[in-house]
């Protein structure tokens, strides 16, 4: 039990400090722009949290980030940093967006249907880094990158071009309404059931990875490339994999996007869904438990943000500054040893982020 | 033709300015994923400095200052407290993101674009500019321009000439034989990323002051990407990232030209980020990277 408190505290110290400075680093700066600190982040508590619509407006926030977290997740429990989630987003949800007008003689059956293609489509996208890192040696951060500017014009060509709808915003056609994804209800106005395929895709992420021969080979060869490959599990097939499983998630996460909020594709479609999801693996700890927490906090700091803009006069934008400052602080080993000590460090970092990563 | 040929060069300015800055980075040994951010940040001080001074030439101070700030951030960041290279880069750019709409409400009261301010406009160079053809293209340009023109130069003799160009390259490859010849790895470091942050912010300054005259918000627009993919496409090589980033400024050059029921628009602009795929995948040879970027250096 100690053992577990132990890890538990160690796994919590990194997060915690790059959190709680981010914070005064925010607070300098709402100074700065001429308010008060404390009257701000009250209003982004309760813009938060405050109320049944805050908390809505905060898990729908949080769901998207869910899926593009644990797609960079389980990538870098291979060793592999998978900066692509933004372009498997795209992918996704023009493959839900297109799909869905086609299924619609299904009727709702066809739903799980059009998931299903957008995990497809996102699992293929996701295997074209793994390929190029596998067959050729292409370093993943980079072809990631690049995909992720091929994948967005790639849907916007589809959205503009080929599948473009008589509507007034420029886009795909609206998807009928029993296609769509249902709302929870209980007063969390706009929260789907995007949000249980969220948690349920972290589930299978958590049972994949540490129930599965599949799932354990992707730790060792993240662990340990040398010793993974002197075993005799293919690093090249498991690079792949981990990839393509995390370019599923994410691709799953941008149709989930389409069938639970926006109902199409339109041009400019959502924005840096991809990017956070890198925070929030990282402030997750790479576990799908810390994801689902992560997602929460971020989607609770961008809903909360809101209610800050309309109380105070501090601009929307303080909360990517925010997720900025934490980003930053939140691998930085040294800093944290600067701050509480070497001690401490050795005990925070039990499982070292960085580690795999080259 | 001619109209062409100056919109490649107006195109590519900012490209190849970030990546050069981009190339003294990696060669260094730090990967900068946060051209994007940087440029960003410089654009959006190059106009504030114009703004209250009335003088361009403040306003490109302002930009460097920027520039070199959040360059020095990414330095203290991967340096010094070894954080991921690449987290930091994102960061950067997410920072540069929100910082500029944060930082756009508190100096000109709203979001979207900024006053006009006085930019660097074009000067057409006595005689160069009248040949035929080539002369109006690349002799009648903002001034960023011709300072381009003499950067790549420079560079390539600072890298490949010079002293420091050797111990820099040095610590990029084998870091830990140029800290035993004497020289100090995290100094060199700091100074490549500091560099990086100069040179991107001549290619921000040039986008709000050369190209537009005003920030808007995001106006990068994925510049700084396309920067990284040069500077890989052009194998980490002044004169190579400079061809590379003049090809990328020709493909968007003819998206404003060519008829779209040809070539769809979007076509074109996945050109640059699929031929650096193609490179990296080794199709015509390798692109190899500086041996030990990406690494914290840890002095035994």
């Amino acid at each position: 039990m100690s053992r577990f408190l132990r890890d538990a505290a160690g796994a919590l110290v990194f997060p915690v400090i790059a959190i709680f400075l981010a914070f005064v680093i925010g607070a300098v700066l709402v100074l700065i722009s001429g308010n008060n600190p404390i009257v701000a982040y009250l209003a982004l508590l309760e813009g938060a949290v405050g109320s049944p619509v805050a908390l809505g407006r905060t898990l729908l926030n949080a769901t998207p980030l869910i899926f593009t977290g644990l797609a960079v997740a389980v990538a870098f429990r291979a060793g592999l940093f998978n900066i692509g989630g933004e372009g498997q987003v795209y992918i996704g949800a023009i493959t839900a967006a297109i799909v869905a007008v086609y299924l619609t003689a299904l009727g709702p059956v066809g739903i799980p249907l059009v998931l299903l293609a957008c995990l497809a489509t996102g699992f293929m996208w996701g295997a074209i880094p793994g390929f190029l890192k596998a067959r050729f040696g292409a370093h993943e951060v980079i072809t990631t990158i690049m995909l992720n500017f091929i994948a967005i014009n790639l849907a916007t060509y589809l959205a503009l071009g080929p599948f473009r709808s008589e509507e007034i915003v420029p886009g795909t056609r609206t998807i009928e309404t029993f296609m769509r994804l249902p709302l929870v209800g209980f007063g969390l106005s706009r929260v789907h059931y995007g949000l249980f395929v969220g948690l349920l895709a972290a589930l299978t992420v958590y049972l994949l990875l540490w129930r599965t021969k599949l799932g354990f080979r992707i730790r060792a060869v993240g662990l340990s490339p040398g010793a993974a490959s002197y075993a005799g599990m293919g690093i090249g097939r498991n690079t792949v994999l981990a990839l393509a499983i995390g370019g599923a998630m994410a691709g799953l996460g941008g149709g989930a996007e389409v069938l639970g909020v926006y109902g199409k594709v339109s041009i400019p479609f959502v924005a840096n869904l991809g990017f956070n999801g890198i925070g929030v693996a990282l402030l997750g700890r790479n576990h799908p438990v810390g994801v689902v927490l992560g997602a929460l906090l971020f989607g609770g700091l961008a809903s909360g943000a809101q209610q800050m803009q309309f109380d105070t006069d501090v601009p929307l934008d303080l909360a990517d500054v925010l997720l900025a400052v934490i980003l930053l602080l939140v691998t930085a080993t040294k800093l944290v040893e600067f701050i509480i000590g070497k001690r401490a460090r050795s005990l925070a970092t039990g499982t070292r982020l960085d580690e795999g990563v080259s | 033709m001619e109209e062409l040929l100056a919109s490649t060069i107006r195109n590519a300015t900012p490209l190849i300015f970030a990546a050069l800055g981009g190339m003294f980075s990696e060669r260094g040994g730090v990967v900068n994923i946060g051209l994007e951010g940087l440029m960003l940040i410089s654009a959006f001080f190059g106009v504030v400095g114009a703004f209250y001074s009335g003088s361009a030439v403040v306003g490109l101070a302002a930009a460097m200052g920027a520039g070199l700030l959040f360059a020095l951030i990414h330095a203290v960041m991967t340096i010094t407290f070894e954080a991921d290279q690449i987290i930091s880069g994102t960061a950067i750019n997410l920072l540069a993101l929100g910082g500029t709409g944060f930082l756009m409400v508190e100096f000109f009261g709203s979001g979207g674009t900024s006053p006009r301010v006085t930019g660097f406009d074009a000067v057409a160079i006595p005689g160069l500019s009248s040949i035929p053809v080539v002369g109006g293209p690349l002799f009648n340009q903002s001034l960023l321009v011709y300072l381009m023109y003499a950067l790549v130069p420079v560079t390539f003799f600072l890298l490949f000439k010079t002293p420091f160009g050797l111990r820099l390259r040095g610590t990029g490859e084998v870091p830990e034989a140029v800290d035993t010849a004497g020289v100090n790895v995290f100094r060199m470091r700091y100074y490549g990323v500091a560099l990086s942050g100069l040179l991107a912010a001549l290619g921000g300054a040039y986008l709000s002051m050369g190209l537009l005259s005003a920030f808007t918000e995001g106006m990068t627009n994925g510049r700084g990407f396309i920067a990284l993919a040069a500077l890989i496409f052009g194998r980490w090589h002044p004169v190579g990232a400079a061809g590379a980033a003049l090809l990328f400024g020709f493909a968007q050059a003819f998206t404003f030209q060519a008829p779209q029921d040809v070539i769809p628009l979007e076509f074109l602009n996945m050109l640059p980020y699929i031929l650096t795929i193609v490179v990296l995948a080794g199709f015509g040879g390798r692109a190899i990277a500086p041996a030990a970027v990406g690494k914290p250096y840890r002095k035994e």
